[in-house]
């Protein structure tokens, strides 16, 4: 068994990449069977943010450089993307790296702002996603599992999300500079995501007072407008919206362009010039990068707050190192409690093979033995299992010690050699 | 006095480099201190103005280190206003260095002659010169801070939409309020602007009944009020504001030193000193 991560993130691919390989939750749910085979590809999640997109899977009899192409292939196939356009953004880790690169994700340590607390929403969703469509097996439960608890670990024992938060923190600071102060200045939400939502709570705590929410659900726009003293507005009225707003947030699922350049011209002359200033959170991208050369419209994407936002990743560096450390124990607990995880079915599943060899040869020769008294049965019954244990203890020692240094192939081989097939099915022990 | 003015001037450059060390820096003690001698200069500068004019009679607005000397001194009094309305940090180290510059460069020019003035502060309507030349000064100052506005203005615009930030970002105001000290200076600049050209031709038309002689001075400032015109009309009237309105301001900045350099090369009546 092993763990594979093959993925990208916005350090590694731009967001031109990113949207074409983004997975949208319906495209989750109908690429995850196509990616688990159930024979080497046992288990699968694809993880899909603005920031990245990896596909995490639990392997067997399979190298990890093999399971890594493989996974390549899915996301080239699915995703329609050439895979040498695709290979060089692509990363690839496996096993103990694979686990800590799920927890560091987890933990908001490989996020574009370190700290920021939407990623851990966004795990929990994915690993529903790949509940829901059966693809989360024994080890990525556990592993899931583990990471939550990493999660809340770092955020209750390091200051790291403490300090203002990524997209909308930036978003406030950025709009103070084009607006000087944000006090009475209107915000419209295109898209009611759970960043957008975010990045509105932090304007209207710098003043931001007019709130407009567009949204493809109109409930879900009257309820966000209403929590925030708002007012929803329909799709055909988004120009119209666009000019009575200062910033816009734009974080729809859409995959085309939900602001062109003509809707911003017009907003533009219908508010007299005055500066607009647009975020485009989505990936892919919602706002026409066109939009952006308009004078006196400043629109932002996803990879241009990236630059903006490096430096507030140097300051939470120091508890971001805090965190670390966190992590590291909790990969090396993970690791340890995989073991057990593997170990023991697996010594389970080989002395039933050993008892029901035994047994059938006993059967075989029972008639042989003629009439026994029930304290004779008894005593071949124990004879039978003696040899069984003196047989497996040795096995179970050399097992033991294959789990512990990590050494699947071997594990391998004594699984093959006693035909041991499925592994019993473990996962409803996991409630943490 | 020229002692007085010396001070100033001394005053003046204690001034503008603690205003540029503040704006590097980011310290507001260093401000304080560049504020501190920004008034000490600006009192011993208003006295020496003053003492120039009782002493002669005539009003210290004529040769050429003398309107240098008084662009500094509006150029003070339109920082003194912008900072108090908008506590701009980031201007000082950009008019402040100017300021020393010209009161400078008068006080090394001061000795020349001194014939024309008589005749000016005797003939017709002779009340209408001074409020000519000071006006159009004022304007000159004032349209000044709108160049400087601008190019903060564009500086960042520039850099937002790059999305690259330099040094200068986290030190320059906002778009929104160097966008508008430019509106406002150029309101100011403006109404100076026409009220200097209104006194100047009527001086010149109760002297000798000519309120325009096609001089090159006259023509370029005519140019600047109606560029200066334009853009204030577009502000109001289309809302042109921001990048538009910032390149229009430098534009018409360049038009200013032109009138105030470049005439004198092409010759004609507002040759001077």
């Amino acid at each position: 068994m092993s763990i594979v991560l093959v993925g990208l993130n916005h350090r590694t691919a731009p967001v031109e990449m990113r949207e074409r390989l983004a997975f949208s939750e319906e495209a989750c749910a109908q690429s995850l069977p196509r990616l688990v085979d159930g024979e080497t590809i046992r288990e699968g999640l694809i993880f899909s943010t603005c920031n990245r997109v990896e596909v995490l899977t639990a392997t067997e009899r399979l190298t990890a450089s093999d399971a890594a192409s493989r996974i390549g292939d899915f996301l080239s196939q699915t995703r329609n993307v050439s895979p040498d356009l695709l290979r060089p953004h692509l990363y690839v880790h496996a096993d103990e790296q694979a686990v800590r690169h799920v927890f560091r994700v987890a933990c908001s340590l490989d996020s574009m702002v370190v700290g920021e607390p939407q990623i851990l929403g966004q795990v929990r969703r994915a690993y529903a996603l790949a509940v829901e469509a059966g693809t989360a097996g024994r080890v990525l439960h556990r592993l899931l599992h583990h990471a939550f608890h990493t999660a809340k670990r770092v955020r209750t024992e390091t200051g790291i999300g403490a300090a203002a938060i990524s997209i909308s923190y930036t978003a406030v600071e950025l709009g103070r500079k084009i607006f000087g102060s944000l006090a009475h200045r209107a915000v419209l939400l295109i898209g009611a995501g759970e960043m957008a939502e975010l990045a509105l709570r932090h304007l209207v705590k710098a003043g931001a007072s007019r709130i407009l929410v567009a949204n493809r659900t109109v409930q879900r726009a009257q309820q966000l407008a209403a929590q925030f003293g708002g007012e929803a507005i329909a799709d055909e009225r988004l120009t119209e919206a666009l000019s009575q707003a200062d910033v816009v947030i734009c974080s729809t699922g859409a995959e085309r362009y939900v602001v062109t350049p003509e809707m911003a011209h017009q907003a533009k002359a219908l508010r007299r010039n005055q500066p607009l200033f647009i975020i485009d959170i989505s990936v892919p991208r919602n706002v026409d990068p066109r939009v952006g050369e308009l004078d006196d419209v400043f629109l932002f994407d996803i990879d241009d707050l990236e630059a903006v936002i490096e430096s507030n990743i140097r300051e939470r560096e120091r508890e971001a190192q805090r965190a670390e450390l966190i992590v590291d124990a909790e990969v090396m607990r993970f690791q340890q409690r995989l073991r057990d995880l593997d170990f023991g079915p697996t010594v389970g599943a080989l002395k039933q093979r050993l008892i029901e060899m035994a047994r059938e040869e006993y059967q075989k020769r029972r008639a042989r033995l003629g009439q026994l008294t029930p304290e004779q049965e008894k005593a071949v019954e124990a004879l039978l299992m003696a040899t069984v244990n003196k047989i497996s203890h040795p096995i179970i020692h050399r097992l033991r010690r294959s789990y512990e240094t990590g050494d699947h192939d071997n594990v391998q081989a004594w699984r093959d050699v006693f035909g041991l097939e499925d592994e019993p099915e473990l996962g409803k022990e996991f409630d943490e | 006095m020229k002692t007085l003015l010396l001070v100033a001037l001394s005053a003046y450059i204690v001034a503008a480099i603690h205003a540029v060390l503040s704006f590097i820096n980011r310290r507001r003690a260093l401000e304080r201190v560049a504020h501190a001698a920004l008034a000490v200069g600006f009192g011993f500068h208003t006295t020496a103005l003053a003492v120039d004019w009782l002493r002669d009679r005539i009003y210290p607005l004529f040769h050429r280190s003398e309107t240098l000397s008084f662009l500094g001194w509006a150029l003070v009094l339109f920082y003194a206003f912008v900072f108090r309305r908008y506590r701009t940090h980031a201007l000082g180290s950009f008019m402040l260095p100017l300021v020393a510059l010209l009161v400078l460069a008068a006080s090394v020019m001061q000795a020349d002659g001194r014939a024309m003035p008589q005749l000016l502060a005797t003939g017709e309507a002779a009340w209408l010169f001074p409020i000519h030349t000071t006006s159009l000064f004022l304007a000159y100052a004032a349209f000044f801070v709108v160049f400087i506005a601008s190019v903060m203005y564009l500086l960042q615009e520039r850099e937002l939409k790059l999305k690259h930030f330099g040094m200068v970002f986290h030190r320059l105001p906002s778009l929104a309020t160097v966008d508008e000290i430019s509106a406002v200076a150029t309101s100011i600049g403006f109404t100076c602007l026409t009220l200097g050209i209104i006194a100047g031709m009527s001086w010149s038309f109760a002297r000798d009944g000519r309120a325009w002689r096609n001089d090159p001075k006259e023509v370029l400032t005519a140019l600047t009020w109606l560029l200066y015109l334009l853009l204030l009309g577009q502000r109001y009237a289309a809302g042109w504001r921001g990048r538009r309105a910032a390149w229009i301001g430098l534009a018409g900045f360049t038009l200013v030193l032109c009138t105030f350099f470049g005439a004198r090369l092409m010759g004609g009546y507002h040759v001077f000193g």
